[in-house]
Parts: C-alpha cells; structure tokens; sequence
C-alpha cells in the first residue's frame, strides 16, 4: 500500500518536474524553430541531401557546428576539417558540463551520461538557471532533478530535427526568412537568461572582457574562433581576480 | 541515397560533439574544488553566452545592433516572454524602415 503509494507520488513528482522544464523552455523552444528552418532551408541551398541533415541534426544536435559543416560541403567533402571544426564550434560545452557538474553529480552515472547527449546552449541554460535558484534552497548536491534536465533539454530535439527537416521542404517556397524579425529572438533568449546568472559583481570583470575580446574576434578573425577567444579570456580575468580562499 | 564519406563526417561531427558534452562532467566529477575553481565556474556560463552573442553588437547591419540594444534594455527589465516579442516585433519594423 505505502510502497505503491509512495511510487504514485514519485511518478506524480516525476511528471511535474519534467514538465515545469518544458515550461520554462518553451520561450527559448519558439526562439530555436526558426534557426532549424533557416538551417534546413540553407542545406537545400547547399545541395546537402535530405537524408544527410536528417542524420547531421539528429546525430550531432549542435546548431553551430551544423551551419558550419554545410557552408563546407562541397565535393570532395573535407570530412577532417568539418570535424575538427565541429570540435572547436562545440568545446563551449565541455565549459557548460563543468559549471553544471556541481549540481548534476549526486545523479546515478548511467542516466546522466545518456541525459547529457541532449544537452545543448537552450536546455542547458534553462537547467542552469533552475539549479542556482534551487541552490539557495536545498543542499547543492541535490538542487537538479533528473528529470527537470531532462524536460528543460529535450523538447529541442524534435523540434530542432523537426524544424530542419520542415526548413529544407519549405525553405524554397518562404524566400529569406530572416526578414520577418526573428534574427534577434536567440540573444534576446540569451540576454534574459545571462540577467537569471547574475548573482554578484564578481562576474562583471570577466563578462566585460568577454564581451570585448569576443566581439574583436569575430571583426578580426574568419570562422567560430571568437566564441572560444571570448570564453576564454574571460575565464581567466575570472581566474585572475578570483578568491584565493573562502 | 548517403554516401559513405557524407555518412562518416556525419559520424565524426556526432562524436565529438558527444564527447564534448561528457568531457566536463567526467573530468569535474567527484572533485573538491577550490574557491578560485569555484569562482571560475561560476562565471563561466556567462562568459560562453556573451561570447556566443557578442556579435550582434558589432553587426554590419544596424538594424541588427539597434534590435540589440532594445532586446538588452527589455532583458534588464522585462521577463523572457514580453523581452522575446517586443525584441522581434522592433526589429520586424526597423528593417521594413531600413529598406
């Protein structure tokens, strides 16, 4: 009776907590089909077949890196390169997964490794903010349901897979679909969950010096390199001025 | 039909890109971090955003940059629904302005 009882109210848990992720990643769900569109559409427009974007978002699931390896698919496809820079393009994550650990790690290693294929910029953004307000409340070792992660995490893949797939269909009939205004949805999204991590001037050094180094690195140099100068140059200004002790 | 070269390079994207998204959290697990560590990380999904959206403040469009400033405005003030909608309604209409 109890055991079940308890299993009815875990499941109840469960399903809440799941779906108060897709709630709050709903704005940044809108925010994202339209890139999947345009994404789709572009790969028609590079000659990149249906089946293979299909498979590249469905596989991969890095928006970023996908741009990128059809701006480069041409015959003989330059697989090393794409690779490689699939690679850098997606190094930010490796970041991303290090901030989040401290929360994630009380979780049992065979769901999160599978949990973490599916986390990208948005899911990882939203979860983040989750976990720094939780944080103030229960013990951080615990402030992250799986199942929170996991609501907030993978209502981008179908609608990513999905929205290239509709993009590459359609994409011929809409024109430019960057006319409409969308261009400024993905950092408007980002710009309200940047404010949510906001816990402490602290973070005014190094996010300033991001911001500057990133933006010189994209005016200066060709390709993604900007994004990886930018994070790094703020972490170590944050490194630098960092507490040597509690 | 897929070609087999087409098949692999969209294999290889697919696994690196996994193991970038494993590679924080092994390498982080089960550690005690230092404060300075700590102050690193904590900043650190910061950094990436910005990073990730600095050039839209330096775009070659200014339709673009004003968008920016408005969406950045609304985001100091305003909760992520309300900031969405004006951000792309403004730049809806200053591009038709524009052109």
């Amino acid at each position: 009776m109890n055991i079940e009882y308890e299993m009815i109210q875990s499941n109840k848990s469960w399903q809440s907590e799941f779906l108060q992720g897709v709630k709050d990643a709903t704005p940044l769900l809108l925010a994202v089909a339209p890139y999947g569109i345009v994404l789709g559409a572009q790969a028609n427009q590079a000659n990149v077949s249906l089946i293979e974007i299909t498979l590249m978002t469905a596989l991969n699931f890095a928006g970023g890196s996908e741009f990128a390896a059809i701006q480069l698919w041409h015959s003989p496809l330059p697989t090393l390169t794409i690779i490689l820079i699939t690679f850098l393009i997606n190094s930010r994550h490796l970041i991303m997964g290090a901030a989040i650990t401290p929360y994630i790690q009380h979780l049992p290693k065979r769901k999160i490794i599978p949990a973490l294929f599916f986390m990208a910029d948005e899911g990882w953004a939203v979860s983040y903010r989750q976990a720094l307000k939780q944080a103030s409340k229960k013990t951080p070792e615990r402030n992250l349901n799986l199942s929170y992660f996991l609501g907030a995490c993978f209502p981008f893949y179908p609608v990513w897979v999905g929205a290239a797939f509709l993009g590459y269909i359609i994409g011929p009939l809409l024109g430019d679909i960057e006319k409409y205004g969308f261009a400024i949805a993905f950092p408007a999204v980002f710009l309200v969950l940047l404010r949510g991590m906001w816990k402490s001037s602290q973070s005014a050094k190094p996010w300033i010096i991001s911001l500057i180094v990133s933006s010189i690195g994209y005016l200066v140099f060709p390709g993604h390199y900007y994004v990886l100068a930018g994070t790094f140059s703020g972490l170590i200004t944050a490194w630098i001025f960092g507490k040597e002790n509690d | 039909m897929i070609s087999s070269t087409a098949l692999l390079t969209i294999l290889g994207m697919a696994i690196v890109t996994y193991l970038t998204r494993l590679l924080g959290f092994l390498l982080l697990r089960n550690r005690i971090l230092s404060p300075r560590t700590k102050s690193v990380l904590e900043c650190a999904p910061g950094c990436v955003i910005i990073s990730v959206i600095a050039p839209y403040y330096v775009s070659s469009q200014p339709e673009i940059v004003i968008a920016m400033l408005i969406a950045t405005i609304c985001a100091l003030r305003l909760s992520m629904l309300p900031t969405l909608i004006i951000s792309v309604i403004s730049l809806g209409i200053i591009q038709k302005l524009f052109n």
